[in-house]
This record gives structure tokens, C-alpha cells and sequence, in this order.
């Protein structure tokens, strides 16, 4: 079964520089078969793939330890849940799921794609083969998970035991389908520049890819963002860590991206501009691969450094980035120039929205390399952290905050701002009452908490006011009011959502900070500490055995009013086969905010270091991410098509504008 | 077997996915125009459905009807009417014919390069659950490991476990059996001697204050315990109070059996700790004890000289009466002490030639110096 596996793997690349090669081909000379072998490779080569990837799950499954990779990463005595997600909690298996993923899009391309030209599905499917053929290298090359110890060891090394949590199930498969999702975008652009032309069912194409990737981008950076915060024991949710910008950047690019693709596909202008959006985004999700993956960061995220490695990655990083961006020099002049627009219009409010978030891809991009390349270059050490993206990225995201409440409230091609404020007014309103509820009864000194509540009510509020408005709330009777909200095409509902998301997060970000308190003290059994209103008390550490670990399990009853209400265990957890420790953090969720709680090492005398914080609405922080990925979801239902309907007055200038 | 069958068969599939389209009919492709008209057509019903829905005016949806109908006569224009599909050339034929030439090719030869096609799988349920006398003791462990999980009360078998881990270097685990052994059946010299090196050895050979309380309650059950004593002294050796150690050890040795396997390493101990290698069970071919302690008194060099003249001198009654047999083993030993191996082999040889090739002796002296690392030839 194991060597099966690693059959399928080398036939899956064998297929993917047939899969490179030959539609490629067919698209240059017009050949209709070689064009057509496309579809069918790519296929294939995904369920060699998805064959090779269960037969390793299923090496690590039944712990056969005669496999390299099960042997460093897997123990027989671990729960079989994370013997599975140990499959890709190493180097060589994510990476092979990387992979899978990869062809799994590929895949999809090729089987849903029949409304596409030929050349333009054949030339996808070439790329994608390039993607495909450049990484199964890597891994035949660098990184086989396949190897084989021949004896077998009769016990394995253990999964690093940070890892061993039901977030490895969700956050990296999540993230991999984000990052991976946005190599469609990729080759969709680069086929277009092949090409050297840009048709109708391009736009149409690529906007449902680029919303499937946000949305499993978003999912994995909000599960990334919890995995951290209840399994790291000290209650941060995002550490600016290299690692962690690795995966935003892609994200903020993203987000840039599915903006431009709405202008693209509703009114056929920005076509340029979204074509470098998508190689951008896409590199910068292969920026992140090379980060995590080559040993130049380490972090939880690189299981193993390997010079090699790395240095294979940035083969490929130069490879696409440097030959997408010299066929975009060399092939940009050719394409179609899109419509014109005003500047105050849906269209100009997207354009200062990409503005912005291309500017903030770029701080952050500064700040997470700059470090290194100074490490590089003068082997000075420099930590770049927290306060540089205050200042930088803090302030470039305030004002595109401002300003999102308006851009779904103008129209098309000639917007109207006076007439956007004033249906704005009540949020407008809104905000300013919670600033001033914020400033002068809970927190009088901290300019940055009113500013920020205020913020978020304006985003939550905005959105609601863009679906209000859009039914007729307030001109037209509520029964006839609900019909329209009802009959709102689904893209309506998908950015409220997501925009409403966007102001949930941002609420629990600035609560959390903001009027979060924390207490740090030793107790000892039978003991009570006050936080924020809680009263715990300490009942002593009990001793327990798992099925791999041992742990000190300490346990805490909640009083509330005088009448215990539930208890909250913290354990100390030890893993004997890699000698680690690890904190298990109490979390108490009440409402949306939380009580968390994490010991601390154990006093001679009997007293133990306990770590308390009081998170108000911190929930929100990753709720807001699920909103959000609901609004990608119910854009994607929404097939209807968008026809930019043009404005009333249009003057007969603006007739320049007219599209393709 | 099996996998080859199946690896031919995946192949067989892979390269028909290359092949079947290349022979199939061509599906009369349209030019990409076509498919621009049929996305703007869509666009047209989709603007009748919305306007029915009142989704959108009638005025802006009869605007918005005549940019689409502007896109269509855009294309209209632009589609070349009957630009036919070329024949395939010559050298697509010779595309297609690598393309699936290189599938079966490429995965053969890689593989044959990469895999381990005769290693089977080996789940570990399946290597402990078959027949022990195939097992490696690594599985037999592993097996003896799931019984004691399932029964921790077994308290023999954590006995017979013991010594296992011990020597495969799994010293914490060593403790823990021995512990339990102790625990279920009870104190024993041979237990507490055990536990008290898995002790030693888990913290790199340091007789800690826990080894040495489980060496002692060894020589409280059996005084003459070799190891809990050796170890002892080690411990004595390691607090610096090398004397102690020394006499220690000199005791052991006037007391171990001769044929006992601590002899050679309290010999190597006395060598390590700087005293008379050579001292032995007899007093008199022995450095005295004034000898011992000039030698304390020596520099390094002149402890070394004073050493090497006693083993020439060993060297010299050996030559006037070769049958001796302890003394040819302690010779050979000095030698290596020494470092002077090719004295040590040369030695063997005069002690396997005054015994005579075939002795039991002779035998015995091969034995001995193998153990020592000195072997009859180069």
C-alpha cells in the first residue's frame, strides 16, 4: 500500500509535465485533440494524487513505522484523530497535501470548464501543470514523504505535541485550500497573457475561484488565529509573527483582488490591473510557502530546516513570480483597456479600496521581510513586531474602514456621495453614540477604544443600512419591504455580510484590548481571586493520565452570585516521548467574552503561578470571521450574472466609457 | 507481486488518459467568440428576469440592453467568420507520441530510482500480532509493552522487562520497570542492584543519591552483590574520593569468584582511576603497598615509567616461566592499558605458543584479548 502510494506520486508528476506540455501545445497550434488531452490528465493526475495521500494517511493511521515520515511525526500510542492530521502536521505530508489540493482545483477546472473556450481551458490546465510539476519535483526531490527505514523501528518519534489538537484537523487543510484556491486565479491570469486577450467568461471565471479561496483563506487565518490563542496559554490572538503575515498578506491581496474582479466582471474595466492582482496574490501565497517551508523562519510551523529546501522553493518563487510578471510586461500592452468611470462611483470607491489594501499588502510585506533581509545582509538581528504595524498598518486601515459603509451605497459608473451620507445618517449616528457611550461611561481614557468601537458600530451599521435601503426600508410598506429584501440578489446579502464580519471582528479586537484585564498571582488550594465580576476559587491540582501525556490538572469553580457555576480546568500536560510541556488553557466562554486561564509552574510550597484574563467579546474576533466566510458563501450561490445596469443621467460622454 | 499488477494497472490507466483524447474525435470546437455570445445572451435573459422581479427599471435595464446588444455587434465585428480549425501538423503527431511514450517511461524509471518496491507495508498491529519467533526483540518488546499496559499488575513481567530495556539503552524505562518489579514482587538484591544502574545510567553514569540508596538496599539483602559494590565505588570515585574507591575495588577483587564478569571491569576501573592497572588477586606479583604509594606521589610521567617497568618485569618472569596463564592475561591487559598494541598482540601470540594452538588455554587467551579489542593479526 505504501509503496502504491509512492507509485502514484511519481505517475502524478509524470502526468504533470504531460499536463504542462501538451495543451499548451494544442493552444499555441490550435490542435483541438492535444488541447483536449488537458481535461482528462488533469483528472487522473488528481486521483493519483488523492491515492497517494491516503495511502500515506493510511501508513500513519495504522502506524507503520517502516515509513520515514510516520516514524519522526507519529507515536502508537497517540489518539487516532491526530495519527490522521499527524498526515500533514510534517513537512513532507503537508506538502503533499499541498499538492493534493492543487490538483484537486486543477481538477475542478477541468471538469466544470466546459463553457470555457478551449484555448483558454487548455492553456489554465497548462499552467496549473506548471504549478503541479514544479512542486511534485520539490517533493520527489527534497521532501518524499514516501522514504522507507528498512528495519522498522518499532516505535515512532511522536507528533510535536503543540500539533496535537483538533485544530491541526481544520486550520492547515482550510488555509492550504485558500492559498492553493488562488493558483486558479494564477493560471487563469497567465493563460489570459498567453493569449494575449481577455473574453467575456474570463471575469466570469475567475471572481467564484477568487471568492472560494477568500473564503477558506479567511476560515483558516480566524482558526489559526483561535488554534494560537487557546493552545500558546497566554491569551494573544495575533502575534504580527512572520509566519502569521504570511498567510494576511495573500489574504489582504485577496480581499484587493475580489473587489477588482466585482468592477471587472459587472463593468469589463480594471481588467489590467485585476490580471496583476491575481499573479500578485498568488505569489505572495507562494512568499508564504517559502517562508514557512525553508527553514528561514522557525517557528511551530517549520517542522524541519533544510537548506535544500529552501533553496528548491525560491527556485520556484523566482520561476513564476519573476516569468508571470515578465509575461505580464511583455504581453499588459496587448490587452483591451476596460471602461472609464468617474471618479465618485462604485468603481472609484473599489479603486481607492484596492489603493489601500495593496498599500497595507506592502507594509506588511516590509515589515516581515526587512528583518530578514538585514539578517541576510548584516546578520543583525532585529525584531519587527507589533508597534511597527501600529503605526504603519494601523493607520492605512482606519480610513479604508471609514470609508466601506459607502461603496455599496453608490452606484455604478456616477455615484452620488450627498445622497449616500444622507442614507448613512443613522449610522452615522449610531457610531457617534457609541463613541461617546464608550468615552464617557466605560473607558474616558483611551481616545483609541472610543475611536475603535465607534469604527466597528459604523461598519455593523453601515452594512445593515445597505441591505435597509436596498429593500426600501421606511418608503415602502414592511410586507412589500420583506418581499424585496427576499428577492435581493444574494451578492447583496454576501457583502453585508462581509462587511458586517469585518465590523464584528474589528469590535472584538478593540473590546479585547481595550478593556480586557489580567491578573497573574499564586494560589494556592481553596483560594479565590476576583476578576472583572468572576469569582474563582481554586480546588488543587489533581494528577491524571492520558493516553500519551500525563498532566497536572488544575481545577477551578466559577461563583457567580454566591452559587458555583461550573467549573474551568487549566492542565500542565507532559509528553514523555519528546519530553515537552505544554499548557492546556481553562476557557470559560460567558456570552460572547471569555474567562481564560492558564497555569503556571508549581511552587515548592504548594502554591501554583495562575494566569487570568477577562477577554470581553473576544469571540467576535473569529465570529466575525465565520460572517465573513458566510458572505462568501452566499456570493457564491448568487449565480446570477452581473450586468452593470448604468446610471439614470448619464450624460452622452460617459458613453466613452462603454465597454468591450 | 501484487504490487506490480497494480502498479502496471495504474500506469496502464494514466497513460490511456493521455492517449484516448489524442485518438478521439474532435468535438467540431468553436472559436472564442462563441462563448462570449453565450455569456452575453446569458446576460440578456438574466436582465428580463431581473426586470419581472422589479430588481431592476425598466428605463436603466433598456440602457443597460444596449450596451450588451453594443458587446455582440463589437464581437460580431471582430469573429472572423469560418476561421477553420488547422489539421494537425506533423509535429503535434510527434508530440502526442511522447507525451505518451513519456508517461510509462518517466514513472518506471523514477520510481525504480526512488521507491522500495519489495518492502512491504508494516502496520504495527500486524508485526506485534505474528508469530514471536519471527519477532525482532524490538517487537517482542513492543509486545511485552502492550501486555503490560493491559496488565499492570504483572509483576514478573515487569521483572523479566527490566533487564531487556537496560540493555537496549532504555534506561528511563529500565527504572520504571524495575520500580514495579520492586513494587509487585517485592524487594530483591538482583531488583535493587538493577534499579540502581537504570538510575546511574539514565543520568550518564553519575551515582546519584537515589542509585546509591538502591545499591545499598541491594547489599542490605546480599552483602557480596558485585554490581550494587562496583557501583558503590564508582560513586566513591565520583565524589573524588578516589582512595576509597581504589580499596573498594581491590576488595571485590580478593573476594569475586574468579571466573565472575566483574573482574575485568573492576580491573578497568582501577586502570581508569589512575591506580595499578595490573594489581590483581595476587598480592605478590602486585605493587605493595609502599609501591602504591610512591606512585600517588608521581608525576604523570614518572607514575607511567614506574608502570611501564612493572610490566616489563611481569613481561621478563613470563618469558622464564610462560605457564603462567593469569599472568599472560594480565600482560596482555597491561599492553592495552598502555596503548601498546602491538605488544598486546604480540604477547597473545607468545601465551597462544606456550600453551600449544589447540589448548583450551590458547583459546581462552583469543577470547580474552578479543574482548579487549586485540585480535591475533592485524
Amino acid at each position: 500500500m505504501v509503496e502504491t502510494g509512492h507509485f502514484a506520486l511519481v505517475l502524478a508528476f509524470a502526468l504533470s509535465l504531460v499536463q504542462m506540455l501538451v495543451p499548451l501545445v494544442g493552444a499555441r497550434t490550435g490542435n483541438q485533440r492535444l488541447m483536449a488531452v488537458g481535461g482528462p490528465v488533469t483528472v487522473t493526475g488528481f486521483a493519483l494524487t488523492a491515492l497517494s495521500f491516503a495511502a500515506l494517511a493510511s501508513a500513519y493511521a495504522s502506524s507503520d513505522f517502516s515509513v520515514a515520515s510516520v516514524w519522526e511525526n507519529s507515536h502508537s500510542l497517540q489518539p487516532m484523530i491526530y495519527k490522521i492530521t499527524g498526515t500533514w502536521g510534517n513537512h513532507e505530508g503537508s506538502m503533499l497535501l499541498w499538492v493534493l489540493i492543487l490538483t484537486f482545483f486543477g481538477a475542478l477546472v477541468a471538469v466544470f470548464g466546459n463553457n470555457l473556450p478551449a484555448s483558454l481551458k487548455a492553456n489554465v490546465l497548462a499552467v496549473q501543470g506548471m504549478i503541479g510539476a514544479a512542486f511534485f519535483l520539490f517533493i520527489l526531490a527534497t521532501s518524499n514523504p514516501f522514504i522507507r527505514l528498512n528495519p522498522a523501528p518499532i516505535e515512532g518519534r511522536d507528533l510535536n505535541p503543540i500539533l496535537q489538537d483538533l485544530g491541526l484537523a481544520i486550520h492547515p487543510p482550510m488555509l492550504y485550500l485558500g492559498y492553493v484556491g488562488f493558483s486558479i486565479c494564477f493560471s487563469f491570469s497567465v493563460a489570459a497573457l498567453i493569449e494575449g486577450r481577455i473574453d467575456a467568461s474570463w471575469a466570469r471565471w475567475v471572481r467564484p475561484w477568487t471568492l472560494v479561496a477568500w473564503m477558506f483563506l479567511t476560515g483558516g487565518i480566524a482558526m489559526g488565529s483561535y488554534w494560537a490563542y487557546y493552545e500558546l496559554g497566554w491569551g494573544g490572538f495575533w502575534f504580527w509573527d512572520p509566519v502569521e503575515n504570511a498567510s494576511f498578506m495573500p489574504w489582504l491581496a485577496g480581499t484587493a483582488l475580489l473587489h477588482s474582479a466585482i468592477v471587472m466582471e459587472k463593468r469589463s474595466a480594471l481588467k489590467i490591473w485585476t490580471l496583476l492582482l491575481a499573479i500578485l496574490t498568488f505569489s505572495l501565497s507562494l512568499l508564504g510557502t517559502f517562508l514557512v517551508r525553508s527553514g528561514v523562519l522557525t517557528s511551530v510551523h517549520a517542522f524541519a530546516t533544510d537548506p535544500a529546501r529552501g533553496v528548491f522553493i525560491l527556485c520556484i518563487l523566482t520561476l513564476f513570480i519573476g516569468g508571470s510578471l515578465a509575461l505580464f510586461a511583455l504581453r499588459a500592452s496587448q490587452l483591451t483597456a476596460g471602461g472609464l468611470f468617474h471618479p465618485i462611483s462604485r468603481e472609484g470607491a473599489l479603486v481607492l479600496n484596492n489603493l489601500f489594501l495593496t498599500t497595507a499588502t506592502a507594509t506588511v510585506l516590509v515589515g516581515t521581510l526587512y528583518p530578514l533581509a538585514l539578517e541576510a545582509l548584516t546578520g543583525g538581528k532585529i525584531s519587527v513586531g507589533a508597534p511597527f504595524f501600529d503605526l504603519t498598518f494601523g493607520p492605512l486601515m482606519l480610513p479604508l474602514l471609514a470609508i466601506v459603509p459607502f461603496g455599496p451605497l453608490l452606484a455604478w459608473k456616477r455615484g452620488d456621495v450627498i445622497a449616500a451620507s444622507q442614507r448613512l445618517m443613522a449610522a452615522f449616528a449610531l457610531a457617534i453614540t457609541a463613541m461617546l457611550v464608550t468615552g464617557l461611561f466605560i473607558d474616558g481614557a483611551s481616545v483609541f477604544a472610543a475611536l475603535g468601537v465607534g469604527l466597528a458600530v459604523w461598519l455593523i451599521a453601515g452594512a445593515l443600512t445597505d441591505l435597509a435601503v436596498k429593500s426600501g426600508f421606511g418608503s415602502v410598506a414592511p410586507p412589500v419591504m420583506l418581499r424585496r429584501l427576499a428577492g435581493l440578489p444574494r451578492s447583496v446579502f454576501g457583502t453585508a455580510l462581509a462587511h458586517l464580519g469585518l465590523g464584528l471582528t474589528l469590535l472584538g479586537i478593540v473590546a479585547t484590548l481595550c478593556f480586557g484585564t489580567e491578573k497573574i498571582l499564586t494560589m494556592r488550594p481553596g483560594e479565590t481571586v476576583e476578576l472583572s465580576g468572576h469569582t474563582l476559587r481554586f480546588e488543587g491540582l489533581t494528577p491524571q493520565k492520558g493516553p500519551n501525556f500525563t498532566e497536572d490538572r488544575g481545577r477551578f469553580l466559577l461563583i457567580s452570585d454566591g452559587n458555583a457555576d461550573g467549573a474551568i480546568t487549566s492542565a500542565k500536560r507532559f509528553y514523555p516521548v519528546r519530553q515537552m510541556v505544554t499548557t492546556e488553557s481553562g476557557i470559560r466562554t460567558l456570552g460572547l467574552s471569555q474567562l481564560y486561564l492558564s497555569l503556571g509552574d508549581e511552587n515548592s510550597d504548594g502554591s501554583v503561578v495562575v494566569r487570568l484574563w477577562w477577554k470581553p467579546l473576544v469571540t467576535l474576533i473569529w465570529g466575525g470571521g465565520l460572517v465573513m466566510m458566510a458572505g462568501a458563501a452566499m456570493s457564491l450561490l448568487d449565480r446570477r450574472l452581473r450586468v452593470g445596469a448604468p446610471a439614470k443621467r448619464r450624460k452622452p460622454a460617459a458613453a466613452l466609457a462603454s465597454p468591450t | 507481486m501484487l504490487f506490480w499488477v497494480i502498479a502496471a494497472i495504474l500506469t496502464l490507466g494514466a497513460s490511456l488518459a493521455v492517449l484516448l483524447p489524442l485518438t478521439g474525435g474532435v468535438k467540431g470546437g468553436s472559436p472564442a467568440g462563441d462563448h462570449d455570445l453565450e455569456v452575453y445572451r446569458d446576460q440578456l435573459s438574466e436582465l428580463d428576469r431581473d426586470m419581472a422581479r422589479g430588481l431592476i427599471q425598466p428605463a436603466e435595464a433598456e440602457e443597460a440592453r444596449a450596451e450588451i446588444g453594443r458587446r455582440i455587434l463589437r464581437l460580431g465585428a471582430a469573429m472572423q467568420p469560418g476561421a477553420a480549425t488547422p489539421k494537425p501538423a506533423r509535429s503535434a503527431r510527434w508530440v502526442a507520441s511522447v507525451a505518451v511514450l513519456a508517461v510509462p517511461l518517466l514513472s518506471w524509471g523514477l520510481y525504480s530510482m526512488l521507491g522500495s518496491p519489495d518492502l512491504p507495508s508494516q502496520p504495527l498491529a500486524e508485526r506485534l500480532a505474528k508469530n514471536p519467533a519471527d519477532s525482532s526483540v524490538d517487537e517482542l518488546v513492543a509486545r511485552a509493552e502492550a501486555h503490560l499496559a493491559a496488565n499492570p499488575a504483572d509483576g514478573k513481567g515487569w521483572d523479566v522487562l527490566a533487564p531487556i530495556y537496560l540493555r537496549l539503552q532504555r534506561f528511563p524505562d529500565a527504572v520504571t520497570a524495575y520500580r514495579n518489579a520492586i513494587r509487585l514482587d517485592g524487594d530483591s538484591a538482583v531488583r535493587q542492584s538493577g534499579l540502581g544502574e537504570a538510575i546511574a545510567s539514565a543520568a550518564g553514569g553519575i551515582v546519584s543519591a537515589d542509585a546509591q540508596n538502591a545499591f545499598e538496599a541491594a547489599l542490605k539483602l546480599d552483602p557480596a552483590n558485585a554490581k550494587a559494590n562496583f557501583y558503590l565505588a564508582v560513586g566513591l570515585a565520583q565524589e573524588g574520593k578516589k582512595a576509597e574507591a581504589v580499596a573498594a575495588w581491590q576488595k571485590m577483587l580478593g573476594q569475586l569468584a574468579p571466573d565472575s564478569p566483574w573482574r575485568s571491569a573492576v580491573q578497568q576501573a582501577l586502570a581508569e582511576a589512575g591506580g595499578p592497572a595490573v594489581a590483581d588477586a595476587a598480592p605478590a606479583t602486585g605493587p605493595d603497598a609502599q609501591q602504591v604509594e610512591a606512585a600517588k606521589q608521581m608525576s604523570p610521567q614518572d607514575r607511567q615509567a614506574m608502570i611501564e617497568t612493572m610490566v616489563a618485569g611481569l613481561d621478563d618472569k613470563l618469558k622464564q616461566n610462560p605457564r603462567d596463564e593469569e599472568g599472560w592475561m594480565r600482560l596482555i591487559r597491561s599492553y592495552v592499558v598502555l596503548g601498546k598494541a602491538d605488544q598486546a598482540r604480540a604477547a597473545l601470540g607468545r601465551a597462544v605458543a606456550a600453551f600449544g594452538a589447540d589448548s583450551a588455554q590458547a583459546k581462552k587467551f583469543t577470547a580474552f584479548a578479543a574482548s579487549l579489542g586485540v585480535t591475533a593479526t592485524e
